[in-house]
């Protein structure tokens, strides 16, 4: 049978966004990406692996030899809290043109709009995977074990995926009203990097001030991490259970969003 | 709400009812702009099997109503009523990318247009021979003349077949040896009982596919009807203008490129 396109009722919900075509959409436009991203280099997908190494260097290079914060442990420390961060910001990073930029598609034919971000939320997933394992290989091989507090890993993960989904598709949603929002994004995310605990410890911050640093999501994201790895200690999960369901909530205004503003947004990018 | 709604035979698959689509310039701003109305107060029918050609000056709206049938933009004012069918506008290329291959180029571009992942790869048997690319398929489409990019995008879009299919003339097909094959397979299905609308600015093109055609002048559907009817109702009016007013011509073509052309 014929798939259905689109209907043209106004305003429905024809929640065209589990029709399974939508989700062959979603898998084969991420692969298509990450395939073509790569395609664009010499080296192809080893920059997946090379990139963040650079950038940790530099971080090493700064905090580690310059600053001599060295000592026992700074490199795993510092580079634990870089590759869960670098994902978050990535993500964000490239968030806020998901839908602006795909003007000329949605002027073509009807896709769902949370279709755009989504497939940038999965490639830059895909890529954090690859970045994670050279990561836990570097950990055992640097005298970190297994412990069994890695039980709690996929779930800090899932935690991280939810908090980048619904910042991404909120972002990816207004940013083509007002596009103004993401300078003033991405100076926040320079500001939260310093506040995130990624360079020092919590304990380096005076007491009073530990109300404020944990509502960073990314500080307590960050935290709960290291002590899995790093201590083999189960995380903090009344903290992180309150992120969860903060995220969710935003997760579904930021998609009930983008869902009664489809049709508008191929009008403010052509 | 008050107009009289026009009456639903079994047959009518779309009817539109004093139509129209206002542009608001976009993004939030602090002083808005007055709505621009593309479309004012279209009224047609869309009927079983025919097809349904639009005629109108360039900027009088036919694109806007092409993608208000596909369902990309909403209307603002009016009603639509659609019973429950698929409409797809054909459009070429969509959603390609330089450095994929032509295959994962002819998928993805298949899904978008409508097709289930599986359905682009049982038919790429036939989008291959129709485009003629033969092993060129598997190359980079970064490597193909614009020519053989436009013989692989007519190929994919002519394997979707919603329930009514949308098209806009101005849509250019590759060299010359393919464009007439291209078109000779498009005449083929506008004449089979598929229902269709076709755009034109040709009284010519619309008189010798469409059954019926409206005619849109300046957003606002001013004929509708049987298609020598309307393109002789067309034909006078142009006629009229030529020869009375020809300055207001220079305005129209410069917004009618900023308004998004449809390849």
């Amino acid at each position: 049978m014929t798939p259905k396109v689109s209907d043209i009722e106004p305003r429905s919900r024809r929640g065209g966004w589990l029709d399974p075509r939508m989700i062959d959409l979603v898998l084969y436009k991420t692969y298509a990406d990450l395939r073509a991203e790569a395609a664009k280099t010499y080296i192809n997908y080893l920059w997946w692996i090379v990139d963040p190494i650079l950038s940790m260097l530099v971080f090493y290079i700064v905090f580690g030899l310059l600053l001599g914060r060295g000592g026992d442990g700074f490199v795993a420390f510092l580079l634990t809290g870089l590759v869960f961060w670098s994902w978050y910001n990535q993500t964000l990073s490239h968030a806020g043109n998901t839908i602006l930029g795909a003007g000329g598609l949605m002027n073509q034919v009807h896709v769902p709009k949370l279709v755009f971000p989504i497939v940038t939320i999965l490639t830059d997933f895909t890529k954090f995977c690859v970045v994670l394992a050279v990561l836990l290989v570097f950990l055992w091989l640097s005298g970190y074990a297994i412990n069994t507090a890695y039980l709690a890993l996929p779930v800090l993960i899932g935690i991280q995926l939810m908090l980048c989904t619904a910042l991404s598709i909120l972002l990816a949603g207004v940013v083509p009203y007002l596009p103004d929002l993401k300078l003033v994004v991405n100076n926040l995310i320079h500001l939260q990097f310093f506040l995130s605990g990624i360079f020092f410890a919590p304990s380096d911050i005076p007491e009073q001030y530990h109300t404020w640093f944990y509502a960073n999501p990314m500080a307590t994201l960050i935290e709960s991490y290291r002590d899995i790895l790093l201590h083999g200690a189960w995380p903090h999960a009344g903290r992180l259970m309150a992120i969860a369901f903060v995220c969710l909530v935003v997760l579904a205004a930021a998609v009930a969003l983008i869902q009664r503003l489809d049709k508008r947004y191929p009008r403010l990018a052509q | 709400m008050a107009a009289p709604t026009p009456t639903h035979d079994a047959t009518t698959l779309i009817s539109l009812d004093g139509v129209g689509v206002a542009f608001r310039g976009g993004q939030l701003t602090l002083r808005p702009k007055p709505p621009f109305w593309v479309l004012k107060d279209v009224t047609f029918d869309l009927r079983q099997g025919e097809t349904l050609g639009v005629i109108g000056r360039n900027a009088a709206g036919k694109s806007t109503l092409l993608r208000l049938l596909a369902g990309i933009i909403a209307h603002d004012r009016g009603n639509i009523i659609n019973h429950g069918h698929s409409t797809a506008l054909l459009s070429l290329q969509t959603g390609f990318v330089p450095h994929l291959s032509g295959r994962q180029n002819a998928i993805l571009s298949g899904i978008l247009l409508g097709l289930r992942r599986r359905e682009v790869e049982a038919r790429m048997d036939a989008i291959i021979e129709f485009s003629e690319l033969g092993d060129f398929i598997d190359e980079p489409l970064s490597n193909y003349s614009s020519g053989m990019r436009s013989r692989l995008g007519f190929s994919v879009a002519y394997q979707v077949e919603p329930d009514i299919l949308l098209i806009d003339e101005t849509l250019s097909v590759g060299d010359e040896e393919f464009q007439a094959k291209s078109s000779r397979a498009m005449h083929e299905r506008i004449r089979s009982d598929k229902t269709i609308v076709l755009v034109s600015h040709s009284a010519a093109t619309i008189t010798a596919l469409c059954d019926r055609a409206v005619w849109i002048d300046n957003g606002i559907s001013r004929e509708v009807g049987n298609v020598d009817d309307v393109t002789a109702a067309y034909r006078a009016e142009l006629a009229q203008r030529d020869t009375s007013a020809p300055t207001g011509a220079p305005r129209r073509i410069i917004r009618s490129k900023t308004e998004g052309v449809s390849t």
